[in-house]
């Protein structure tokens, strides 16, 4: 760990000496104001850069405010929007879903501290513009590693979606060809989990890269330490991606290379970088309280919070109405007579009751952006898209409660309305439905409490829902038990006020109690 | 034929088919402003039936059916249809989430569109003509059956038609609610109503009718006033029909 933070600061030393000439030379060349050429992944003046802001130093939420996203990837994106004289807009989302994006058009540029690897660069460009290495990483006390082969049989934790699960992969057909057993690889979904599990340790040792690990020492209270450093070759570099084109990734380069020359990069590397005194603190471990519970109350009443228990309560209100308005004229037809129409509707409860509400989402995010380019457009945002997702998955469950409810209904019913002259539509209205409704409501709002939990897949598409607020509160202070509590106290509050509105709700069906109407009548 | 002035209600040779059975076969029927006809029968012989097509619930297939000498067929509204022709279920079918003011008062507001005072005005005239203005703040489970079946009854006459359908509206009653149900029809009757009942209550057919029809499989076997029928009737199956109610 220390000849790591050595090397860092001798880059970073290095780096501020080019730093200040280059600034010199730079502030020469800026002044002829030349507008650089644009490169084809800006558009309308926007670059459009897409991040999972669960790494820091690269890519993080700094604070409470959800919607600032801080790191070195995000000083370079500034400083390449202020360079090329356009407009940032950063979106954040899950890391498994950023290559689809930059794929799908959503994002012009990915940066979110991505290793640099060859089979990446067979789909997509990459510029490096950040030294880095892999590294092991252990409790601290392990005895330093003389190899991989040591790992053998250990469980190893990484992040999902990352070039390391493929790396660790690779080395442990090596350890099997060697007669070894392999590595037992466990993989999450964010950086913080990986390192949580070491902590608590379920995993022996966790497959990360240096330069985060350098900054998360602060949170860690030195309480993990590098224990070995493959030497992995190609694990060098972080690279910005964007979408082939030789062109484009020719003007990045250049103006990384400007950046570089003009100081800048050396300037953010410098920010970012631990300071000497942060390295002096590692020795004494302070050990960190079982509950804080500031944190807690902190979390409860943050505005972070609230706005995002209200992304997921608008989701999940929205989506469950609109679930119920296609759902309805749906148990109508499957009510109805043998028809083509009946068996396009069966066929549709199948499929979206079948398929991973997960899957459906990734699919309408990712996938139909290929095959129609209306759902590229900025309009199609990740809200609108859950709120598609999640209604046509719902309506696939509220048909069969409605169709069970509507069938519940004596027919009698509709045929002593045809006998006083209602029409169809008065018969349904006011005779049907209210009955219905009865029937419907208990599972209607067990399906929606059902729901309200199930937005919480959204955070994989970059809505700020109240679990994505949470995972990214703890990426950013490693205080998990603090931020669950506030997140469970915040699910509770709204299953609980659900279940009271179904009680005041139910009371008003006092007409089917033979006992409780004598109470409503009077 | 040519039907008398004051006839409501004219069939003739109304046949209905459900795939191969017929379920009515041929029926011709003249009914009289005001008149109470009852409709008598072995189970499946079509009475139901019979009814039922008078106010389209069910469609007749030939034959020809005239209501104050308009004809009724396919392109007949509905809606004025069934204004102008009651029908009160043996199983009355209320609306259960409704009360019995409500169950009264929706259909005069959705269909002639009448204020709800005004509505509520007329049911509570209906509720006390059948004597349950009492209960129209209850709802149907809260009541009897007996009870029940005269907010059916006031529901229909809530819309003010010109003839009511009772398809076996003594069913499910006991003695005393038979008797209830028989004082409304003569008083309906009185008013200028015309009824059509079907039953299997003899002493009930016997104090209410005007004029007994005797159906078996999907025909009408004769038309008799009461005294006749039951004393003297003219066809073997109707004998035989009494024989086993009484017997």
């Amino acid at each position: 760990m220390t000849s790591l933070m050595a090397r860092f600061r001798r880059l970073c030393a290095a780096r501020i000496a080019v730093a200040a000439l280059a600034c010199m030379l730079a502030g020469g060349n800026l002044a002829r104001a030349d507008t650089p050429r644009l490169p084809g992944f800006i558009h309308d003046g926007t670059l459009t850069v897409c991040t999972n802001p669960t790494l820091p130093p690269m890519t993080f939420v700094n604070g409470t405010d959800m919607k600032a996203v801080d790191g070195i990837d995000m000083d370079i994106a500034h400083a390449l929007a202020a360079y090329w004289h356009v407009t940032l807009a950063i979106t954040t989302m899950d890391f498994t879903g950023l290559f689809p994006s930059l794929a799908a058009g959503r994002c012009g540029l990915v940066a979110s501290g991505i290793i640099q690897l060859p089979q990446r660069e067979r789909n997509f460009d990459a510029v490096a513009y950040q030294d880095t290495a892999l590294v092991i990483v252990a409790r601290a006390g392990t005895r330093p590693l003389g190899g991989m082969a040591e790992l053998s049989g250990r469980k190893v934790a990484v992040q999902a979606g990352t070039s390391y699960s493929a790396r660790l992969a690779q080395e442990n057909a090596a350890l099997v060809a060697a007669g070894h057993a392999p590595m037992i690889i466990q993989q999450y979904p964010t950086e913080e989990e990986v390192v949580q599990q070491v902590l608590i340790g379920r995993a022996f040792a966790l497959a990360s890269q240096d330069v985060e690990l350098a900054y998360r020492r602060e949170q860690l209270h030195g309480r993990v330490g590098v224990i070995f450093t493959p030497p992995y070759p190609e694990y060098r570099h972080f690279a910005l991606y964007i979408r082939k084109d030789a062109h484009d990734r020719a003007l990045l380069e250049h103006a990384i290379a400007i950046l570089r020359d003009n100081g800048q990069m050396a300037a953010i590397a410098q920010k970012w970088a631990i300071t000497p005194d942060a390295t002096q603190a590692l020795g004494g471990s302070a050990p960190a309280p079982a509950f804080r519970w500031g944190t807690f109350f902190g979390a409860l009443t943050s505005a972070a919070f609230m706005r995002g228990a209200f992304i997921t309560l608008a989701v999940a209100v929205l989506s469950h109405l609109t679930a119920i308005i296609i759902s309805i004229p749906m148990a109508l037809v499957l009510n109805g007579r043998e028809s083509l129409l009946r068996t396009g509707v069966t066929a549709y409860v199948a499929l979206f009751r079948g398929a991973p509400t997960l899957l459906q989402l990734l699919f309408i995010w990712n996938a139909l952006p290929q095959f129609l380019p209306f759902f590229r457009e900025a309009w199609f945002t990740p809200f609108l898209a859950t709120w598609l997702a999640l209604s046509i998955n719902e309506s696939a469950y509220q048909v069969e409660i409605n169709r069970a409810a509507l069938a519940a209904i004596d027919p009698a019913q509709a045929l002593a309305g045809d006998a006083l002259g209602l029409s169809r539509g008065q018969v349904y209205r006011h005779v049907i439905f209210p009955q219905a409704l009865r029937i419907a409501l208990p599972p209607t709002i067990n399906a929606f409490i059902s729901l309200l939990k199930t937005t919480s897949l959204a955070s994989v598409i970059s809505v700020q829902e109240l679990l994505a607020v949470t995972q990214i509160q703890v990426a950013r202070t490693f205080e998990f038990t603090e931020y669950y509590a506030a997140a469970l106290v915040y699910y509770l509050a709204m299953v609980f006020f659900f279940l009271l509105v179904q009680k005041r709700v139910e009371r008003r069906f006092a007409w089917a109690d033979q006992y409780g109407a004598g109470t409503h009548a009077s | 034929m040519h039907p008398e002035p004051d006839t409501v209600l004219s069939i003739r040779n109304l046949s209905r088919l459900y795939k191969d059975f017929i379920a009515l076969d041929r029926i011709s029927l003249d009914v009289k402003r005001g008149e109470k006809v009852v409709v008598l029968g072995p189970s499946g012989s079509g009475k139901s039936t019979l009814i039922r097509c008078l106010n389209r619930i069910e469609s007749h297939d030939s034959g020809s059916l005239h209501i104050n000498g308009q004809p009724i067929t396919a392109r007949t509204d509905l809606t004025r249809l069934r204004a102008l022709v009651g029908l009160v279920f043996q199983d009355y079918n209320l609306f259960p989430h409704l009360c019995v003011l409500d169950n009264c008062t929706l259909a005069p507001r959705l269909v002639r569109k009448m204020p709800r005072a005004q509505a509520e005005a007329l049911a509570m005239r209906f509720l006390q003509q059948v004597n349950i203005a009492g209960q129209a703040g209850k709802y149907p489970i809260q009541l009897s059956g007996g009870q029940q079946q005269r907010v059916a009854i006031a529901r229909a006459l809530c819309m003010q038609p010109e003839i009511m359908l009772f398809d076996e509206p003594t069913a499910a009653l006991d003695p005393e609610a038979v008797s209830g149900v028989a004082t409304i029809m003569n008083d309906l009757a009185a008013q200028g109503i015309t009824t059509l009942c079907v039953t299997h209550e003899m002493r009930f057919a016997r104090h209410v009718a005007d004029r007994i029809v005797f159906m078996d499989q999907g025909q009408i076997m004769e038309i008799t006033p009461p005294e006749q029928f039951f004393t003297n009737p003219q066809t073997t199956r109707a004998r035989d029909f009494l024989n086993q109610m009484i017997g």
